[in-house]
């Protein structure tokens, strides 16, 4: 699944949701963009993945017919689904409690193409990206068992909650737009800790290390599961 | 105190009638102030000891010493007359035995009922009445002719200042049907014993009489003195209860002053400006001029409202006058702010008005707050004006709230920021 960035072989999406409308806009937005190629939708999450079993990327509606489908994300998750979820609930909770199940991203109906395109795009490749809303989510998350995130690590996703702009965080925060968009990364992958194990979650810090994006001996949980042959938390 | 209360908001209404329509402002500072509650006085009840409030405190306190002197002058008759009395006649009681444990039993309850009401307690005044007018029915069966009038016989004397302990508190009519009942046990020996003759009945008469009188006096009076203290403290808690009030409205109106005096210098002067002609309306600069007075005239009348989370409350206001203006504005906040003073809720809140006021095109309003934290930021995209790229400046800072603003050509940021000291 690693390699599906490296080769020519478009990005496989498949779009779950019981919105016609919001699976036609979706797509729309999706179709600008060349590395992407929707292959199934539906509002059922098990006919899409039987349509499309080698789809790359599930964009799944977190709120299907009424009922929220975090056990199903969960499901999908830990068979190592790479699911974005987008939802129009944007409520903090809900956000972390998504990617406490293993999402991949979260991403908020309001947020728009660019960042649904670049979000599919990252998480095909096990890459994090976290829009404005995720950061605010992350910055303001009460749980006393929340992850340890640094002063930098707070401050660039605390910016960039309010600002939406990479370029304005950089320049308030004096360093580079890169290192803006590092401290949110880094953010991010501390939070494939909380929640339950999922194979999403150990391709994210597998990526993570090998981007050079954190050590391992900063996950503290990380390094004592990997003992046990458990790659994540 | 109704009476100041209307008072004081008519003025505050003739303060601000200079110009400026502040009907909304008045309604909402006396909204503010009407629920300022003093708790009133309750009424004294029959029982002091189950009645609540500063009165019943002084009540209580006051019939503390009256309490003790009376425990103390029925252990002390009992124990200095009553035992002597009948330990010394021990040979001539007719059941000295019955004598003395009606002694230990009378001694039991009065020391049980003592210990209750030291302690602040009634005691259960019927069961212990009762009892003790069985004690008296034994020890005067058990007394016998000889000592029927004598200190052996220690019932008639002692018993009443038991029912004292035991009834305290209590109605005096309690007191006065139970030394009937004495009386009438003490009647029913005589004629048991065959002392009816006209001299024993005229003694019965001076003995009654004489053992009753000093006890109901010492109750009458006992329960008087409480009455009295408690009345005087009830009158006391509603003197200040009162002048708590006067004082509460008092303050809010100085407040809503000092809140009005704000917005005249807001709003006063373009008022004015306009009313004399020497304003244009159509001029942007003055347009802007009212749109930020009219934000900050939402905002305060936002900050005297009583609500859960004050800030959002105003941000909130602020938004919504916006929006009414046709700016695109969305709100997103996330965690709850802690209780802040409502000097640093301004100092958060006011920049982002007066930035609101300016916005055009949309505008992005976030608030982060933890509980030692509260991060309030507006986000609107930077339209032509001079200076295009403002570094970030960082006006009228101080140790508690840090005020940024910056542009960089594509948008303004204005971001408030309060640290617990």
């Amino acid at each position: 699944m690693a390699q599906a960035m490296s080769g020519e072989r478009p990005v496989g999406v498949s779009i779950v949701d019981d919105h016609p409308v919001v699976i036609d806009g979706v797509r729309a937005w999706l179709s600008t963009e060349p590395r992407l190629r929707v292959l199934a939708t539906g509002d059922d999450p098990d006919l899409v993945l039987r349509a499309a079993p080698e789809a790359d990327v599930i964009l799944l509606d977190l709120r299907l017919r009424g009922r929220m489908v975090l056990d199903k994300l969960a499901e999908l998750s830990a068979d190592g689904r790479r699911v974005v979820v987008y939802s129009e609930h944007t409520d903090p909770a809900t956000m972390l409690a998504a990617l406490d199940a293993g999402a991949t991203a979260f991403l908020a109906k309001h947020e728009g193409r660019e960042h649904c395109v670049a979000t599919v795009l990252a998480a095909a490749s096990d890459r994090p990206y976290v829009p404005p809303a995720l950061a605010g989510a992350m910055v303001g998350d009460p749980r006393p068992d929340r992850p340890a995130l640094s002063d930098k690590e707070r401050e660039a996703l605390l910016l960039w909650f309010q600002s939406m702009s990479k370029a304005s965080v950089a320049r308030r925060m004096q360093i580079s737009e890169h290192t803006v968009k590092q401290y949110v990364d880094r953010a991010r992958i501390k939070y494939t800790r909380a929640g339950r194990p999922a194979a999403t979650k150990a391709a994210l810090l597998a990526r993570a290390i090998e981007d050079g994006l954190i050590r391992p001996e900063e996950i503290g949980i990380y390094r004592s599961q990997a003992s046990n042959d458990r790659p994540t938390p | 105190m109704s009476t100041d209360f209307s008072t004081t908001g008519r003025s505050a209404n003739r303060l601000g009638a200079n110009g400026l329509d502040t009907t909304g402002l008045g309604a909402a500072g006396l909204g503010a102030t009407a629920p300022v509650r003093v708790p009133r006085p309750v009424p004294g009840t029959a029982d002091p000891a189950a009645a609540d409030g500063p009165a019943a405190d002084v009540g209580r306190a006051s019939d503390r010493g009256a309490r003790i002197a009376a425990v103390a002058i029925a252990l002390v008759w009992h124990l200095a007359i009553g035992l002597p009395a009948v330990l010394g006649a021990w040979s001539t009681l007719a059941a000295p035995t019955v004598v003395a444990a009606g002694w230990l039993a009378a001694c039991a309850i009065g020391g049980y009922a003592a210990h209750r009401l030291l302690h602040g307690l009634p005691p259960p005044a019927l069961p212990l009445a009762a009892a003790l007018l069985a004690v008296d029915a034994a020890v005067f069966a058990a007394a016998g002719r000889e000592q029927l009038f004598a200190a052996a016989n220690w019932a008639w004397t002692g018993l009443a200042w038991f029912l004292v302990v035991v009834l305290w508190g209590r109605p005096i009519r309690w007191m006065i049907v139970l030394l009937a009942g004495h009386a009438a046990i003490a009647l029913a020996a005589l004629v048991g014993d065959g002392a009816t003759a006209p001299a024993d009945l005229t003694r019965y008469a001076m003995y009654v009489y004489g053992t009753s009188s000093l006890p109901v006096a010492v109750f009458t009076g006992a329960a008087v003195i409480a009455t009295l203290a408690r009345e005087r403290a009830a009158t006391a808690t509603a003197t200040l209860a009162v002048r708590a009030e006067r004082d509460a409205a008092e303050r809010a109106w100085a407040d809503r002053r000092a809140r009005l005096a704000l917005v005249g210098g807001a709003a006063e002067q373009v008022l004015a400006e306009l009313a004399d002609g020497r304003a244009d309306p159509g001029d942007p600069f003055v347009q802007r001029r009212c749109v930020l007075a009219a934000t900050r005239l939402r905002r305060l009348i936002a900050e005297s409202d009583d609500v859960p989370d004050p800030l959002l409350h105003e941000l909130r206001a602020a938004a919504d006058l916006a929006e009414r203006n046709g700016l695109p504005i969305e709100l997103i906040a996330i965690g709850t702010p802690p209780p802040l003073p409502v000097e640093v809720r301004r100092r958060l809140a006011d920049p982002l008005a007066a930035a609101l006021a300016d916005a055009t095109g949309w505008a992005r309003l976030t608030v982060v707050a933890g509980p030692d934290e509260v991060a309030v930021s507006l986000v609107t995209p930077d339209g032509q004006g001079p200076g295009a790229a403002d570094p970030p400046t960082t006006p009228a800072d101080d140790d508690q709230v840090e005020h940024v603003h910056e542009r960089d050509g594509e948008i303004r940021w204005t971001q408030t920021r309060w640290r617990r000291p």
